[in-house]
């Protein structure tokens, strides 16, 4: 299948990338030989941390882990668009396949890189803060097992799609200007961390919760904190897990779709950056 | 639709905000012809190849083809496409990148890995398939992104300036490959502005200007029914005469020379036939108009 031969593509040639080398093997090994070589360093030092963290606060982290992860992921696919534009090897593209399969390809493609990015990134972490931290991976439960990874795969292709849709409309990474702060949209609840940490709860919190572009880090950083700050309490309720989700797989392939179709308007032409109303435009215009 | 008629348009308009790129255009293509098509820049070229190849959809109209009656365009894997605007995956390597277009189109990754080295090799680049694209020249990088739209033997090949940016040696080399395309039954399309390599290449032609059709058909008819002949003659003898004759026009005699054009009523043999006994002739020659001046006048005659 086309869509098949995409994605391997996309995927093989982000793999071999500088950038994913160095992002992916040569930063995270520098870091965990500084973290080995401080460990070393402070091992011989025994007095523990006085207040040990509650073990819930791993959750927290692999939040964040996960949420900076698909942003990283989302902004490889901003750039893949945008380079397909600069070097107008997209019409030959889209000779060969639709801008359906060409969008999705690039998406899928590019997050399975970056998901592998991820992974590295959250083992550093874990390995490093559990040197200095009495934190384990056992104190994750069923809920974050399933629930986390469902949660970065949506929202990476949810965020992905928003910045996919700035690629394809922007003439370079300099004039994105209302459109290219879209792509914030997203991160706004990251401004509120402290305050859903402490209370994840709140009802505004949990209605923002069922809003796509706001699922994944509130729904991330809500069943993260819920055992932390009340000892013992239920997790967010699976009914809202649920409804967060149905809403988020409908916001992605909305959006999804809209990014394929301003791809279509927008790919073949350059030389100047779509305005939000044209935006608008192109992405409800039937084919 | 004829046996060999691959590509049948009928009718296609497109319109993009206000503008009417094509308007009710028509025209058809056969296995083993190359079309020539023709047209000023921003007449609509680009959006009609656009539609024929299912990158847009046309407004209204029909594209029919003889291998898919379903869709409003030929099937992509049966397609081949150089566009205008060149471009490859820069940090690709040269194979990987042929082997990709390939199985897009519908090879398998053997199949395709074993015809991009015979094109590589074809077109002397064989020693370049490990390197990235972006370490080759302009030229090269030309010849590969040739090579990936024809790999697949496609059975409608539509090439948008084929020539531009190669030396004279990779022109001849290409200009070889086109032609034994068209001999193994392709159907291609050839826009470009150089005139004289449509006049050597193209069997019919079709020239677009505002979006619409202005001349379609075969190139030698055309040419007989556009303009008129000039004629060179070198001789000996009183040239004087020939200006008296009624169906010369514009004439320039100097020395043993006479340059001049014939009246578009006036037949060649005739006038031929009718030449004043004082001019002994030397050498004659009777040309139909070049296909540069048929462009200009049809377009600048529409134009005013």
């Amino acid at each position: 299948m086309r869509l098949g031969k995409v994605i391997r593509w996309e995927f093989g040639q982000s793999i071999r990338s500088k950038q994913f080398l160095i992002v992916t093997i040569l930063i995270p090994a520098i870091i965990a030989v500084g973290v080995f070589a401080a460990s070393r360093a402070l091992g011989s030092d025994s007095s523990a941390p006085s207040n040990p963290p509650p073990p819930a606060i791993i959750g927290i982290f692999l939040a964040i882990i996960l949420y900076l992860g698909a942003f990283m992921s989302g902004v490889m696919t901003m750039y893949g668009v945008m380079k397909e534009k600069q070097s107008r090897v997209v019409e030959m593209m889209l000779s060969s396949v639709s801008a359906w399969e060409l969008v999705c390809g690039k998406l899928i493609g590019l997050g399975l890189a970056g998901l592998i990015q991820v992974v590295v990134w959250a083992t550093l972490v874990y390995v490093g803060a559990s040197q200095f931290m009495p934190i384990s991976l056992a104190s994750l439960t069923l809920v974050h097992w399933v629930t986390y990874p469902l949660y970065f795969v949506l929202g990476y292709l949810f965020i992905g799609s928003i910045f996919g849709t700035i690629g394809a409309a922007i003439k370079d990474i300099h004039s994105g200007g209302a459109v290219g702060f879209a792509g914030m949209i997203p991160y706004l609840p990251m401004l509120f961390t402290a305050l859903i940490v402490q209370q994840p709860s709140l009802l505004w919190v949990r209605i923002a919760g069922f809003i796509p572009p706001f699922v994944p880090s509130i729904m991330l950083l809500r069943i993260g904190a819920t055992p932390l700050v009340t000892e013992g309490a239920e997790f967010v309720p699976t009914w809202e897990i649920a409804l967060s989700l149905v809403s988020l797989a409908l916001g992605t392939f909305l959006m999804m779709r809209f990014a394929t179709k301003v791809f279509e308007v927008g790919m073949l032409m350059t030389g100047k950056s779509a305005s939000l109303r044209e935006l608008w435009r192109w992405g409800r215009r039937r084919a | 639709m004829s046996d060999r008629e691959l590509l049948r348009v009928e009718g296609v308009s497109k319109t993009f905000e206000s503008v009417r790129a094509v308007n009710d255009v028509s025209f058809a293509v056969s296995r083993g012809e190359i079309l020539g098509f023709l047209g000023p820049n921003g007449a609509g070229k680009t959006t009609t190849i656009r539609m024929i190849l299912g990158i847009f959809d046309p407004d209204s109209g029909a594209i029919r083809s003889s291998l898919d009656s379903g869709r409003n365009h030929v099937p992509k894997e049966r397609t081949g496409y150089l566009p205008e605007e060149r471009g490859l995956y820069g940090d690709a390597r040269v194979l990987d990148l042929l082997v990709y277009f390939g199985e897009l189109k519908g090879l398998t990754r053997a199949e395709s890995r074993e015809r991009a080295h015979q094109w590589l090799e074809r077109f002397d680049l064989l020693d370049w398939g490990t390197k990235r694209v972006e370490k080759l020249s302009k030229g090269m990088q030309q010849k590969v992104q040739f090579v990936a739209a024809i790999l697949h033997r496609p059975d409608l090949v539509v090439l948008d300036e084929p020539f531009s940016g190669l030396d004279p040696v990779n022109q001849d080399v290409l200009r070889e490959v086109i032609a034994g395309l068209k001999d193994d039954g392709a159907a291609i399309l050839l826009s470009s502005h150089r005139m004289n390599l449509v006049e050597e290449l193209c069997d019919r032609i079709f020239l677009i200007h505002d979006g619409r059709r202005v001349l379609y058909g075969n190139l030698a008819e055309i040419k007989d029914s556009h303009g008129e002949h000039t004629v060179r003659i070198r001789f000996s003898g009183d040239g004087s005469p020939l200006a008296d004759l009624p169906t010369v026009c514009n004439l320039r005699l100097s020395g043993g020379q006479a340059t001049f054009t014939l009246d578009r009523s006036a037949s060649v043999d005739e006038f031929v036939r009718h030449l004043p006994d004082s001019i002994v002739i030397q050498a004659l020659s009777v040309d139909r108009p070049p296909l540069h001046d048929i462009f200009v006048q049809t377009v600048e005659g529409r134009d005013s």
